[in-house]
């Protein structure tokens, strides 16, 4: 076993101790209240400015609706009915996520199909132009060969 | 008077650029000499008209002549100066004349550096493409988007000034001109792709020209793109830089292409092979400037940057169209010719490697194209709303992004042709170890976010990776007596700065996303609050005026040290006041400030927004590195490669350790 | 070896996916103009209940029986300002009639701005204060100025976006009486 290999296996074992580590020593989602808030928050569009959440602006729409989410939050409702609520006042652009149903699936399947399908295209041609390359030189390769 | 020079000298341009595209395009038709040369002429008109045009837009408004209409609505005699210049560029026609200026700076700059090559026809054609895309945007100015315009009826004194935000910061002054040089550079790469389809040829010096060209707009819209986020940053007020806004995303989706055009040349150059792929990606980087420029500038689509509507959309989509036609259909019919029978000799290798990064590139621009341009299209489709925003870029890029660090760190380490485990096993050692400490010492530090553990520990293999090449290529340039700066000049050396440059980057991007602290704060004054390990201090408020504005500034005192001044301003003209934020940037993280309301009464209480996040500066150090990356790969390296070398020439498989990696 | 002619084939889908998308980008409406629509409509108005800035006090349950348009407004956003004579007109030629009222809610101004605003400009209805901006919340508010047209039983019948004007309101509320 050569030195270079004993580095590599040491890293592997310091790498999975510390994974086994933090798992076993995670505390826990912590989810209080003032965090799912936040989190549903940063999901909704800031109706009155362009592209950012509710979370993130400073715009009395904004601040208006993060105190409605967190009210709702403290009073007991979960995140789809919040945002059921949301969508019910503002309509479903309301919310920066697409839904991952009806037409808004789409946009989730989509690129997911397209990079698995190419990646496997991208596999099979290296198989084949490796296999291909182990092929045996033809006559008119040695001649180039010789040539040289 | 200005606006008489100016309006002839959109007219000038435009008829500069189609005459000289008619004799251009018939010498090269004809092979008429006489008639190539000739046009040249005509070239050095187009660059004229643009600089004249430019020129006047400036002189008319440092000399505030409201006369035009542009001024009128842009200007301000209480503007100052550098905002006054900057406002050529801080309203849609300006940003067209500007688009126009830049456009023929590269005109000049392409047709002196190749002045040698001129005869030749793939740069005849390329030029003629140059001159299409100039007379477009020629007739944008004299059409739709006229920025030279005269006022009806009587001549104002003053003018609104430009939009407050755009004169809140002097970063406006540099980020928009940057950005447009990256943007439109692109023009020359698409021009030579077009040409070298035309021609049937692909010649390969000319794919080291145009290599070289990218490289410059690369590197400029990098910068561009940092700037704009830096500028968002200081300006806009909710402690973001990056919203995935349909104009961010519309500056990125090129940068994707070209970055991954960038790698997947030097297949090319190397092996012969990914021609027709290659003179895609080079198409589609313009094509996506034309359809970015279209997207933010009709109104269509909603955005924080977002010019207001003009005529101007239908143009620029029928510009696009034309182009997909064309390219389309050039690709349809010389694709095959071009294709060559090179293959690939084992999925271990640089080869390959490029290859799973230009897999990975199309992806990342793919869903940046689709969840920008998705809204559209589920309106037409099904007549349904949805916003596609932040949660659903990241969700669906960050693992893209994950994979492309991976592939920074082991690509450089790989050999073309074929890598055995050996190799790798030897030169990745380092830059795994390097990961695995900092995942240790990250989960020590009570990290416990999967998605952060993995950002950074594959930030530290990809950048301990890059730095292991740099350091290979310093030793060597030592023992041969070169200056040090000499051993990471150079394609592949500066290649590996602009890695590490990205990984910076992509550091401050993933821990300001994953940890930032958002807090809005009543307080009196003499009141402290804590946010996140930082104390703020509120102080109190008072007014300051300043030549075009006035500003409610309140005095923040952050860890009982500096004061910082947050404040509201209200600019002449403008509905409401704007936010000022006032920022303590550090290595670690940033307390950003800003005023939220101002007390009512005096001595009251104010409402104070703090952002503490951690590593902004990150990103704008990364930038900075990407910049010197890109201008040491500019400057030829020590093992140049003659550029007319074959590319089919012979490799040893077995490279031995490498002085620079020819990435 | 004999290769086959991809090229094309390839090139010709790409053309036609971005064809495509052109004829979509090409039909699409500027984003300005889609947001009129709205969940509310068609549905019970939500309350409209705040301090009262000026006017008689009133709340929108109040005004059953008449048209009502709500009305979010304030004054340093410029085409409200430009929308204001609109709206008195409005009301002025419904008054004898009193089968249309106007409904005022102030969206992040101040009290006494607004107040010597109303006085200077007219608005004798009844205008309320949202100062948390809890009623534009519950009418999914988005932009200034932003008008609700509310039918004698309480339901939101249009939404109007950017400035109205008086005869634009007229024939709004002909056009949605026909209907209904």
């Amino acid at each position: 076993m050569t030195g270079k290999r004993v580095a590599w296996l040491a890293l592997g074992l310091v790498v999975i101790a510390t994974l086994a580590f933090a798992a076993f020593g995670d505390a826990g989602h912590n989810s209080s209240p003032a965090r799912r808030a936040d989190s549903i928050s940063r999901g909704v569009r800031c109706p009155t400015c362009r592209g950012q959440s509710v979370a993130e602006s400073a715009a009395p729409a904004a601040q208006a609706i993060r105190t409605e989410i967190r009210r709702r939050v403290n009073a007991g409702q979960s995140r789809d009915q919040i945002e059921a609520y949301l969508e019910g006042r503002y309509g479903s652009d309301i919310l920066l996520t697409p839904p991952n149903s009806g037409i808004g699936a789409f946009v989730w399947i989509v690129p997911i199909v397209a990079v698995v399908g190419a990646a496997a295209g991208l596999g099979l041609a290296l198989q084949r132009w490796s296999r291909r390359s182990l092929a045996h030189p033809t006559e008119e390769d040695r001649a180039l060969v010789e040539g040289l | 008077m200005t606006a008489i020079v100016g309006h002839s000298a959109a007219l000038l341009g435009f008829l500069a650029s189609t005459g000289g595209l008619l004799f251009l395009v018939v010498g090269l038709v004809r092979k008429r000499s006489d008639l190539i040369r000739a046009s040249w002429t005509w070239v050095w008109g187009v660059v004229g008209a643009a600089v004249l045009g430019f020129g006047a837009m400036e002189v008319a408004l440092v000399r505030h002549d409201f006369s035009m209409q542009y001024v009128a609505d842009n200007g301000s005699r209480s503007t100052p100066l550098l905002y006054t210049v900057a406002s050529a560029w801080s309203a849609l026609e300006g940003s067209i004349l500007l688009w126009v200026l830049v456009l023929s700076i590269y005109l000049a700059a392409l047709s002196l550096r190749h002045r040698a090559q001129r005869h030749d026809p793939v740069f005849g054609w390329a030029l003629a493409v140059m001159l299409v895309v100039a007379g477009f945007f020629f007739l944008l100015l004299l059409g739709p988007a006229n920025p030279f315009h005269t006022v009806h009826g009587a001549i104002p004194t003053d003018g609104p000034g430009p939009n407050p935000l755009l004169q809140n910061h002097p970063l406006m002054a540099f980020h928009p001109p940057i950005l447009y040089a990256g943007y439109v550079g692109f023009t020359v790469p698409f021009a030579f792709a077009i040409a070298s389809l035309i021609t049937g040829r692909v010649d390969e010096a000319w794919v080291l020209a145009m290599r070289r060209w990218t490289l410059v707009a690369f590197g400029l819209l990098s910068v561009g793109i940092v700037l704009g986020a830096w500028w968002s940053y200081e300006v806009l007020g909710w402690g973001g830089f990056w919203a995935w806004d349909p104009v961010e995303n519309a500056s990125f989706l090129p940068w994707l292409t070209a970055t991954a055009y960038l790698h997947s040349v030097l297949v090319q150059e190397r092996r012969g092979m990914l021609r027709v792929w290659n003179l895609s990606l080079v198409t589609a980087t313009f094509a996506l400037t034309i359809l970015g420029t279209f997207l933010t500038r009709s109104g269509v689509l909603d955005s924080v940057h977002s010019f207001t509507e003009s005529g101007i959309g239908p143009m620029l989509l029928g510009f696009f169209a034309v182009i997909v036609v064309v390219v389309c259909g050039l690709l349809a019919w010389r694709g095959d010719a071009l294709r060559s029978p090179g293959t690939i000799d084992s999925p271990v290798s640089r080869e390959s490697a490029f290859l799973v990064n230009n897999l990975l590139f199309a992806a990342f621009a793919f869903v940046v194209l689709l969840g920008t341009v998705f809204p559209l299209i589920a309106e037409a489709l099904n007549n349904s709303r949805l916003t596609i925003g932040r949660p659903y870029f990241d969700r669906m890029t960050g693992p893209i992004g994950l994979a492309l660090l991976f592939m920074m760190a082991v690509a450089p380490a790989l050999p073309w042709r074929k890598a055995s485990t050996g190799v790798l096993r030897d030169r990745l050692l380092v830059p795994a170890w390097a990961a695995g400490i900092t995942l240790v010492v990250l989960v020590a530090f009570g990290m416990r976010s999967v998605a952060a553990l993995l950002a950074f520990s594959l930030g530290a293999f990809a950048g301990a990776a890059a730095l292991r090449q740099l350091v290979l290529a310093a030793r060597a340039s030592r023992r041969a007596g070169d200056p040090l700066w000499r051993g990471v000049a150079g394609r592949a050396n500066g290649g590996m700065v602009v890695h590490l440059g990205v990984v910076v980057l992509a550091m401050g991007f993933a821990a300001s996303m994953s940890f930032v602290q958002r807090d809005e704060i009543r307080m009196h004054p003499g009141q402290t609050a804590k946010v996140g390990r930082h104390h703020v201090t509120y102080v109190g408020v008072d007014t300051k005026k300043y030549p075009n504005h006035t500003a409610v500034r309140a005095a923040v005192r952050i860890d009982n040290d500096r004061i910082f001044r947050p404040a509201l301003s209200t600019f002449p003209f403008a509905t409401q006041a704007i936010g000022t934020p006032s920022v303590r940037g550090g290595v670690f993280d940033d307390v950003y400030l800003t005023l939220v309301s101002p007390p009512t009464t005096r001595g009251g209480t104010a409402v104070i927004g703090v952002v503490v996040t951690p590593l902004v500066n990150w990103l704008w150090a990364g930038g900075a590195i990407i910049a010197i990356g890109t201008g040491l790969a500019l400057v030829p390296g020590k093992r140049r490669r003659r550029p007319t070398a074959p590319a089919s020439e012979p490799f040893a498989t077995d490279v031995p350790e490498p002085e620079a990696v020819p990435v | 070896m004999k290769r086959r002619r991809v090229a094309p084939w390839i090139a010709g889908a790409v053309g036609l996916v971005l064809i495509g998308v052109i004829a979509v980008a090409a039909t699409s409406s500027p984003a300005e103009s889609r947001i009129a629509t709205s969940p509310l409509l068609g549905r019970a108005a939500p309350a409209a209940r705040g301090a009262v800035v000026s006017g008689p006090p009133a709340t929108l349950a109040d005004m059953r029986g008449k048209w009502v348009l709500v009305n979010f407004f304030a004054t340093w956003c410029v085409p409200c300002r430009r929308e204001h004579p609109e709206l008195v007109q409005f009301a002025a030629r419904h008054a004898k009639a009193d089968d249309a009222g106007v409904l005022q809610v102030v969206y992040g101004d101040r009290v006494p701005t607004v107040q010597s605003f109303l006085n200077k400009n007219g608005g004798p209805w009844t205008v309320l204060d949202d100062p948390k901006g809890a009623i534009a919340l519950d009418w999914g508010v988005r932009g200034l100025p932003e008008s609700y047209l509310v039918d004698p039983d309480g339901v939101v019948q249009a939404k109007i976006t950017g400035g109205a004007t008086a005869d634009g309101l007229e024939s709004l509320l002909k056009k949605v009486e026909r209907s209904s």
